[in-house]
């Protein structure tokens, strides 16, 4: 019995651990007022995958394989207010929470840039971008079992141009 | 034979010598019933006993009333589980095609923010290369 109660305790520190992620955060901020928000459920992303020649506009990069792998894609933007501090705050707080790790942050003028990641060497479990100018904050999380190296060719594709 | 009444009204002297009166005869199966009754007796003296000892009658309490306690306890886990889980929000494109545009867009927006931190590091090292030049 003693086993039992160590297994409802882990269960429960695990639900509490879970408690915020990508899409709590969508649901929590998405209906408020002036908030633009956008949410890929996996069944669609399903459905992308069946679009033949899923490549990016020049033709470069094949979305394919990547895009197959997804399970979600939350975007939330957010015009500055007390709800986008909220907001920020709260990525700040799950990310650390959730163990991710931070890939890269760029500051300029104000505008703040921090880009999250979580996973193995081999996979991406979810990718997360916040991003304040001043005037906005921009949450963006993906969700899936993305091979890290299509994530990185995909970005090291794009950045050429 | 003696009612029980009569019997009953007999000292314990009349008892003795009745029973120590071989004239009277026992039942063959009379000597096995008393031996029955007597274990049993002393079965039930045992259990008894055993439940007067200090903190078993909570123990037999607690041993009963654990299963209930463990039950409820998962139900608790369980519906923590469901109250926690958040419920799916509603797809915001029905067109796939429409839909990919969109992770296009995201996937430009991580682009270029990789893109502007790369060019960032550029300047700098273009930078630190300058002044290494003119030393």
């Amino acid at each position: 019995m003693k086993k039992f109660y160590i297994l409802a305790l882990m269960l429960l520190v695990s639900v509490s651990a879970l408690a915020q992620n990508g899409r709590s955060l969508y649901n929590k901020y998405s209906d408020l007022p002036d908030v633009e928000a956008v949410y890929i459920s996996p069944a669609m992303f399903r459905l992308i995958g069946k679009i033949p020649d899923v490549e990016m506009q020049d033709g470069s990069v094949n979305f394919g394989p990547i895009i197959k792998s997804l399970s979600g894609l939350y975007i939330l933007n957010i015009p500055e207010s007390d709800a986008a501090a909220q907001l920020a705050d709260e990525v700040n707080h799950f990310v650390t929470k959730g163990h991710y790790e931070l890939l890269m942050e760029a500051k300029d003028n104000g505008e703040v840039m921090r880009m999250y990641t979580v996973g193995d060497d081999k996979v991406v479990n979810s990718l997360v971008m916040l991003s304040r100018d001043g005037s906005e904050t921009s949450f963006i999380c993906l969700d899936g079992t993305m091979p890290r190296e299509q994530l990185e060719a995909i970005i090291a594709e794009a950045t050429k141009d | 034979m003696r009612k029980l009444d009569e019997i009953s009204r007999l000292s314990a002297s009349d008892l003795e010598r009745i029973s120590l009166d071989e004239k009277i005869p026992v039942p063959e199966e009379l000597s096995g019933r008393v031996q029955n009754a007597l274990h049993g007796l002393s079965a039930s003296e045992e259990a008894g006993a055993g439940s007067v000892r200090p903190g078993s009658a909570g123990n037999r309490f607690i041993r009963r009333v654990l299963p209930a306690v463990g039950i409820a306890a998962a139900l608790a886990v369980v519906a923590a589980i469901g109250l926690t889980r958040d419920p799916e929000p509603a797809d915001t494109f029905d067109d796939p095609y429409l839909a990919y545009a969109q992770v296009e867009a995201v996937f430009a927006k991580i682009s270029g923010t990789v893109a502007y931190g790369a060019g960032k590091i550029e300047d700098t090292e273009s930078r630190i290369d300058k002044i290494s030049y003119w030393k």
